[in-house]
């Protein structure tokens, strides 16, 4: 709210220049944003917080300031003794819960014109447009003391009774009304509506009609005064989509006995700005006001706040603010003002209290430690996987990724994806189409990553993501799930040291070390089935036949329909999900004692047909009935030049020890030699010498 | 015997590598060798010449030991010299690239703020990102007309369901499944429906919560100044100022003295020498009851603080968009 400081002061003297008045809001909670200089003035951008609708005006804001500095405040002129005359007319609250107190003035023989110099500047500097004499003073009127008004103009109003209801209380059926901003709507049937003995003629609190509205050739006028029910006003003004300085007052809560003053005040100004006379008025008030008391011990106060305020110091705070206040011995009881209506509960007064005595004045303070709750909780357990992994993926040369949690549909039709990545949460307002669903996976923001990089000249990267994906299920909630996805772009370029390790197999690497700094051993890889993989270039991952996730080069119809224009790019990606592999993650390290005895090497060649896989051979190797195989590597592969068509060379390193001896030569060479027997049966290879 | 010598001495200068250095040896102290002979030669001398005869060939002896082993270690040196010679590199090459990859900046900053915390006792918790509107407003005592709802644009899933729109749902999970004493902090991603050049649809927030018998606003401002003064330094000047959250009260606005300016006023802190950091404020009683807490018993602190902001100033960053654009160019610099 935009508070003019020339206008604070005509109502208190505070001791402080504009720099110094505005510091002190911003310490008791008005935080002043902005000061800005507008002629000899100076304009504070106040951010009113909305359980505050008291400080929506410049005498809120007086009495703020009241409270701050403890110096009187004084309230506005608002006589308005020369009232003559029947107003002619009357009020029925026809919806008592939404309405709780309806106040009318007619004023008469009004000339409309533009308002005086010093009005129409106030206005201005506080960001209202002047419009005319009779429509400024109730903004003025607004913004000084805070409540809205409406004046109609008193000759397009039909009969004489004003009826304050909604249509499905007055007629049952939903009205359209012309607003003054010259919009038809639909009302709904529960929204609060003024009416004249014909037909609607305002949303309540929100905005008047068309029809009714304040003309050049207005004479006579009917300044209308509620009190509208809060949550009424703000459910209409968001139905209709209609909002307005009134409503967004009136939603927040308004000063039910303010709305008197403010009345008179109207009056009285339109008097003295457009000539005219004051006549009788209205005040429909049928349930009155009863005000809360809270009892405010002073021990809570100080346990509170952690301060030893005595008695004294907690009363004169609350006696500042205008606090009804009545003292015992342990407690004191407080009335709050009709203004104050955020104030319920204890801890409202307490706040009060704190606020006042000034937070820049409670000492702080550490707490005595307190050791509670399992230190080792299943968040902390989760968070420490996902740092080892972070920092493990960093390591391996890796830079850190984060993007959006949203995706497209698109997105998944771009990878050709059906599966139950299909599941995802729809937003229901997202704000671009294009990032209408929650992410089921991780690869397509890394491709958006690729892409960008790539059309700036970054030719080379490697990059991952840790972060959630989301499933929806059968449940309120969707199944998230974290996990790391990764990305490997290269393009082929002439290096200064060269690496021909297939970036499949460098992918493949990492993610088998993440795997084993885990302690997960149990994993296996099959052909993948991914769509959007090359079929000969991808796997899939296992634990315990459970699919955790899969690593591949992506298809060339994938890498075309990108459009990165580059030469003949390796571009490998891998995608993990971390749920499914922490409970595997072994916790617990357990020392396995050094081997004492020397191991005994030996190597062996097979050639097999080209199309078998070595990870069967290694299992048959590795399952050899014998306890003395410690280890089995593959060290080459080789097919070509002096291998016939169809075939390859597989070379292994076989490591022999026993745990309780020195094995002999002979015994590992008969050994070895059954184990390679075994293996060429099994495999239907033969030896290659 | 001395033109022996000589002779000895002008070949053993000449000899340029060890093959020609064990003939020599062969030549002169080998079996069949000069020194061999001169002995035999011995046998021809009267027994009174012998004695003094045999001590100079021994002595010659010594002498060409002595020449060929330092000889052979002068070759030998050689030798290395030249082979190290022939093995050398250009040093001044690159280096084979083995970069480590680098974090990106909301995460190492949100780590290293984590340390802090973790640090003073607070441990870690997590909760779930798509939220129940009654964790994300209901339960904080943000009922459906709230007006403090307009404070946040919400992302809506279905009527019950948001994309939490701050991490501060964590706290009443938390609370309801746990008994106090704790302190915990959950860091995660937060969503609003917001998308301009200061505000991403998606940021990261860091949540606090401290409840225990008998805390207070004044252990609240003592904990968030060592936090804020160890993050940004101990001469840090830290303000706690009233302000409005649902969730809490007395609430606060806590402010650091602008670490660009040194709280002289700049454009980052629009002139005022503050800058805004985080939120904070005592537990609302209303939460504890909506967790079944005895706000007569317990009370406790909580605050929130958005990450991005904390990475921004930390590292001068000046557009929000860098951090979710993932730039190699940009990311390579933290």
């Amino acid at each position: 709210m935009r508070v003019s400081f020339h206008w604070l002061k005509e109502f208190i003297d505070v001791p402080g220049a504009a720099a110094d008045v505005a510091h002190r809001l911003t310490m008791i909670g008005l935080e002043v944003e902005a000061i800005e200089a507008v002629d000899d003035d100076w304009v504070f951008e106040v951010n009113v917080t909305p359980n505050r609708p008291d400080c929506l005006s410049i005498i809120g804001i007086v009495r703020e300031l009241s409270a701050a500095y403890r110096i009187p405040y004084r309230l506005p002129d608002h006589d308005v003794m020369a009232e003559t005359g029947e107003l002619g007319f009357n009020a029925d609250i026809i919806d008592p819960d939404l309405c709780h107190r309806y106040a009318g003035r007619v004023v008469r023989g009004l000339k409309i014109g533009p308002s005086p110099e010093w009005m129409r500047t106030r206005l201005e500097k506080c960001g209202i447009r002047a419009i005319s004499n009779v429509v400024d003073v109730t903004n003025y009127v607004l913004l000084e003391l805070g409540h809205p008004l409406h004046a109609f103009d008193l000759t397009t109003i039909r009969g004489s009774r004003m009826r304050i209801g909604t249509p499905k209380a007055v007629t049952g059926e939903k009205p359209r009304i012309k607003t003054i901003d010259g919009v038809e709507r639909e009302m709904t049937a529960d929204a609060l509506l003024i009416w004249d003995s014909e037909r609607p003629i305002a949303v309540a609190g929100i905005m008047g009609g068309l029809e009714t509205e304040v003309s050049d050739s207005t004479t006579d006028v009917f300044i209308e005064a509620a009190h509208f029910e809060p949550i009424s006003v703000r459910r209409t003004s968001k139905a209709l989509g209609l909002k307005s300085e009134s409503s967004y007052r009136f939603e927040r809560g308004t000063d039910i006995k303010m709305l008197k003053k403010a009345l008179d005040r109207a009056a009285y100004l339109m008097k003295e700005v457009a000539g005219g006379t004051i006549h009788g008025k209205i005040d429909i008030y049928p349930r009155g006001y009863k005000p809360s008391e809270i009892v405010v011990r002073y021990d809570k106060v100080n346990a509170i706040l952690g301060t030893s305020l005595s008695r004294e110091e907690i009363t004169l705070c609350l006696g500042w603010l205008g606090l009804d206040i009545s003292e015992h011995p342990d407690f004191v009881k407080v009335k709050p003002p009709t203004y104050r209506q955020d104030m319920k509960r204890e801890i409202d007064v307490i706040e009060e209290v704190a606020r006042i005595y000034g937070y820049e004045r409670i000492k702080p303070e550490l707490p005595k430690a307190t050791i509670g709750m399992d230190g080792r909780s299943e968040g902390r357990r989760l968070r420490e996987m996902k740092e080892r992994i972070r920092q493990s993926l960093l390591r391996s040369g890796f830079t850190e990724a984060v993007n959006f949690s949203f995706m497209s549909p698109l997105d998944l039709d771009r990878l050709n994806i059906t599966d139950e990545r299909r599941n995802a949460v729809e937003i229901k307002n997202p704000l671009r189409a294009e990032d209408s669903l929650m992410r089921t996976t991780l690869i397509p923001a890394l491709l958006n990553v690729m892409a960008h990089n790539v059309s700036h000249g970054n030719r080379d990267m490697r990059m991952f993501e840790l972060s959630r994906v989301f499933f929806a299920q059968d449940a309120p909630l969707p199944d998230e799930r974290e996990r790391f996805a990764l990305i490997s772009y290269r393009e082929k370029e002439k290096a200064l040291y060269r690496d021909d390790t297939p970036d499949f197999f460098v992918i493949k690497g990492v993610v088998e070390a993440v795997l084993r700094d885990l302690k997960i051993s149990g994993f296996s890889v099959r052909r993948s089935t991914e769509p959007f993989l090359h079929p000969g270039q991808s796997a899939d991952i296992f634990i315990a036949d459970e699919k955790i996730g899969f690593i591949g080069v992506l298809s060339p119809l994938v890498v075309d329909s990108l459009e990165v224009k580059a030469n003949k790019p390796s571009i490998v990606v891998a995608e993990i999900d971390l749920n499914k592999v922490f409970p595997y993650a072994q916790q617990l390290v357990k020392y396995t004692a050094i081997p004492r005895y020397p191991s005994v090497d030996r190597d062996l060649a097979i050639l097999l047909d080209a199309s078998l896989e070595v990870a069967g051979i290694m299992e048959e190797l590795s399952s050899y009935h014998t306890d003395l195989i410690e280890d089995v590597q593959v060290f080459d592969v080789y097919q070509g030049k002096g291998i016939a068509e169809g075939k390859k060379s597989i070379a292994f390193h076989i490591r022999y020890r026993s745990p309780e001896r020195t094995l002999r030569d002979e015994e590992v060479d008969s050994l070895h030699s059954s184990l390679v027997s075994y293996i060429l049966e099994k495999t239907g290879g033969e030896l290659r010498q | 015997m001395e033109a022996i010598r000589e002779r000895f001495i002008e070949e053993l200068r000449s000899v340029s590598d060890m093959t020609g250095l064990s003939l020599l040896k062969v030549k002169y102290l080998g079996k069949k060798g000069t020194i061999t002979s001169e002995m035999k030669s011995l046998s021809s001398l009267s027994p009174e010449e012998r004695p003094a005869a045999g001590k100079r060939i021994n002595e010659l002896k010594d002498f060409m030991d002595a020449g060929i082993s330092s000889r052979e270690s002068e070759l030998k040196t050689a030798e290395l010299n030249a082979q190290l010679r022939s093995e050398s590199i250009d040093v001044t090459l690159p280096g084979k690239q083995t970069a480590f990859g680098r974090e990106h900046p909301v995460n190492r900053t949100l780590a290293e703020m984590a340390e802090i915390f973790i640090r003073m006792g607070f441990t870690i918790e997590e909760g779930p990102e798509v939220e129940l509107d009654y964790y994300n407003f209901e339960a904080l005592n943000i009922p459906k007309d709230h007006p403090a709802r307009d404070m946040q644009d919400t992302f809506y899933v279905s009527s019950d369901v948001v994309l939490r729109t701050h991490t501060s749902p964590v706290q009443v999970r938390i609370m309801e499944k746990s008994k106090p004493p704790f302190r915990f902090i959950a860091p995660g991603k937060v969503y609003r429906c917001d998308a301009d050049i200061t505000h991403t649809p998606m940021f990261h927030q860091i949540e606090g919560l401290m409840v225990d018998k008998g805390i207070t606003f004044s252990h609240l401002k003592g904990v968030l100044e060592a936090f804020l003064q160890q993050m940004f330094g101990p001469d840090t000047p830290v303000r706690f100022r009233p302000s409005y959250f649902p969730f809490t009260e007395p609430s606060a606005e806590v402010d650091i003295g602008c670490i660009l300016c040194n709280g002289s006023g700049c454009r980052v802190c629009k002139g005022s020498g503050w800058l805004e950091i985080l939120g904070a404020g005592m537990v609302n009683p209303v939460v504890f009851e909506n967790v079944g807490y005895d706000p007569e018993e317990y009370s406790g602190f909580a605050f929130g603080m958005g990450i991005e902001r904390i990475a921004m100033l930390k590292y001068s960053i000046d557009d929000l968009r860098l951090l979710y654009e993932n730039d190699i160019r940009f990311l390579r610099q933290f």
